[in-house]
């Protein structure tokens, strides 16, 4: 596991450049692997088929989501990840996505979403997303422990 | 009135004269004497009366010694005098032994009744004919009353009334009946009832089961369809009763049919109706769902594209700015603001829709607090140029988000329009009248012309350019569509030069929890 990796599942190329061109401009980078669709996501984090290897596709620090993804959505992978038995359904989950209507964020908060965040429309508002971002997840956020089981804390 | 052992013939008074009967007869003759609700007296062979009892001095109006050798034709009307009715009877009693008769009598004093007559012939033990027992009992009242409802029943022409006998064999037929299943009473009875009934019901036994029911509970009652004469049918309501006598022994069944066609009619079209209606609402939903995906997918899908537009020229600029002459950066920044402009003008559109689309649960709103919010959204918290003077505590009736939207329009639009004036400000208070509270937004700005002043308020209708006044065109609009979906109004006074009081109207509301005094 990788504390810092960020798993961004995004299935518009031109955003995940624009989303990896602003982070990349920070001065502490922020490792990111990309993923193009919901079932991509689940088969990942189970590390099942082609990610396997976990040496190779490292369990990500964080998910970065978007909701409208090919196959299963954003919300479905939201749903199975908070349902799974292990401690790998703490991973925190920040939906990033272009949608503002009020159902999606309570949809996504009620599903068990940590954060938010509106993709931003101008460049300037994306850097600054980025470097908060940045700041807030990897700074002053304490990670939960995502390996082993979810035992005693189980709800 | 066979049954009672006195009107017999087997009754002692048909062998008066033998010894060992002779105490029993006295007491018999004392009892007939003292009956007073039947006229019971003797008539010789000649139908001379040769007795005669209370009960009859007090139907005929005679007494004994006025009547006693009388022929007792004087009992009898004029007309059946003439026709020689007496004797006929007389006659008929002795061959049969008795003879039993209802009609007219006429009393001492000429008056009517309604008479039941037995007459018995009397034989002595050789069986010699020696004479006639009379019995005669007053009908008039039961006669009346059985005519009051044989008239009412045979009159009534709404329902049909008839009678069956056990097996469903009509007996009778009222006008009521002829009229609405088309049968003439002497075409119908003695036929059985099935007959009403269509094809599929006859086949089914539901005759049978309306008998047995109403045998079994008394009464049997259902609608469906019955025809008539001619082929044709009507939607009937029927009412079918059991007929049965003080032993309980069923002697028929009374059947009372009414014609509900039209009333069918109405409730059929109501039904088909609210059904049509229930569709419409469904096709609806349905259309308002299929607007709300398209807005969907209109904010996400659409703005996609402008979102990369705006991302790679700003990269663009950035990364390679330096290597552009101005000119080349001037383009990219036109590509920028475009985008903006059309982001701003997706988002109003799809306010737009979705104030004239969604539920707007009427409620108690503080107006200080929407103000409050719609300041925050629009971040113009610390702009000198608002003054806002609206009390704490104010409610009026509305929906608060999008009541907040239509302030955020009116301030960010009297802010813009006042931000050229030499000393910009937006002042926003509250007024009260007649139970609405108007809410107004004043700016000190250009000012709109009074032929301008009814258009400003329609779809991507501007006044100005976009370089002076930069704007989707739509923020009015929204304002007045929300004001109409809210049951408020809004309105402009304003003159060219003088600035613009844009005003809002709702009714005024209690806070919540008071709602019990409106």
């Amino acid at each position: 596991m990788s504390d810092r990796l960020v798993l961004l599942v995004e299935d518009d190329p031109s955003d995940v450049r624009l989303i990896q061109r602003a982070f990349n401009k920070l001065q502490t980078s922020v490792p990111m692997t990309r993923l193009t669709n919901g079932d991509d996501a689940v088969a990942y984090l189970s590390g099942e088929g082609p990610y396997e290897n976990r040496v190779a596709h490292p369990l990500p620090g964080l998910l970065l989501l978007d909701i409208k993804l090919p196959r299963r959505s954003g919300f479905e992978v939201l749903d199975w990840l908070r349902k799974q038995k292990t401690a790998l359904r703490r991973l925190p989950v920040v939906m990033l996505t272009s949608s503002r209507h009020s159902a999606d964020v309570n949809r996504a908060y009620d599903l068990g979403a940590n954060s938010y965040l509106a993709k931003p429309e101008t460049p300037g508002e994306l850097d600054e997303l980025a470097s908060r971002f940045q700041s807030y997840w990897f700074s002053l956020n304490q990670p939960p422990e995502l390996h082993g089981n979810a035992g005693a804390t189980a709800r | 009135m066979g049954n009672s052992p006195i009107l017999s013939s087997e009754t002692p008074a048909a062998q008066p004269f033998t010894d060992s009967t002779i105490h029993s007869h006295e007491v018999f003759r004392l009892l007939v004497d003292a009956v007073s609700d039947y006229a019971i007296f003797v008539l010789d062979l000649d139908g001379i009366i040769a007795s005669w009892n209370i009960g009859a001095e007090r139907l005929n109006g005679y007494k004994a010694e006025e009547v006693i050798g009388k022929h007792f034709s004087i009992f009898y009307t004029e007309p059946d005098i003439a026709s020689g009715k007496p004797a006929h009877e007389l006659r008929i009693a002795a061959e049969a032994g008795r003879l039993e008769d209802e009609g007219w009598r006429v009393r001492k004093d000429g008056t009517r009744f309604w008479a039941s007559v037995l007459i018995t012939s009397i034989r002595d033990h050789s069986g010699k004919l020696i004479g006639f027992g009379k019995i005669i009992r007053d009908l008039t009242e039961r006669r009346r009353t059985d005519q009051k409802y044989r008239l009412l029943v045979e009159q009534v022409m709404d329902y049909a009334i008839f009678y069956m006998d056990p097996t469903g064999v009509i007996q009778s037929w009222n006008l009521g009946a002829e009229r609405l299943k088309g049968y003439r009473a002497d075409e119908i009875i003695g036929k059985h009832f099935s007959r009403f009934y269509g094809h599929e019901d006859r086949e089914r036994g539901l005759p049978a089961h309306v008998l047995g029911t109403a045998a079994a509970t008394g009464h049997f009652e259902g609608e469906g369809w019955r025809y008539r004469k001619d082929g044709s049918r009507f939607w009937a309501s029927v009412v079918v009763t059991a007929l049965r006598d003080e032993e309980g022994n069923l002697y028929g069944f009374s059947k009372l049919t009414r014609d509900m066609s039209e009333r069918k009619a109405l409730l059929d079209a109501l039904r088909q109706h609210s059904e049509e209606l229930e569709l419409r609402v469904r096709e609806r939903e349905q259309s308002n769902a299929e607007l709300e995906a398209f807005s969907y997918s209109v904010s996400h899908d659409l703005r996609a594209p402008l979102r990369a537009i705006a991302g790679f020229a700003g990269a663009l600029s950035e990364d390679y700015g330096p290597k552009l002459d101005d000119t080349a950066r001037d383009f990219l920044n036109e590509i920028i603001s475009a985008t903006r402009r059309m982001n701003s003008q997706v988002q109003d559109l799809l306010d737009y829709g979705r104030v004239g689309r969604i539920n707007m649960p009427v409620e108690p709103v503080n107006v200080a607090d929407v103000l409050q919010e719609a300041v925050r959204q629009a971040d113009v918290g610390r702009d000198p140029a608002l003054i806002i003077d609206v009390p704490d505590g104010l409610y009026v009736a509305g929906y608060s988000q999008v009541l907040a939207q239509v302030f955020f329009n009116l301030i960010s639009n009297a802010l813009k329009f006042s931000s050229q004036s030499a000393r910009p400000e937006v002042r926003v208070w509250a007024e009260e009248h007649d139970g609405r509270v108007r809410v107004s937004i004043k700016d000190n700005g250009i000012g709109i012309a009074p032929e301008h002043q009814e258009r400003i308020w329609n779809v991507f209708e501007r006044l100005h350019d976009r370089a002076a006044y930069p704007g989707s065109g739509i923020g009015l609009a929204i304002v007045k569509r929300a004001m109409t979906r809210m049951n408020g109004s809004c309105g402009l006074e304003s003159a060219l030069g003088n600035g613009s009081t844009f005003w809002i109207e709702l009714r005024r509301a209690l806070p919540p929890g008071k709602e019990t005094r409106s």
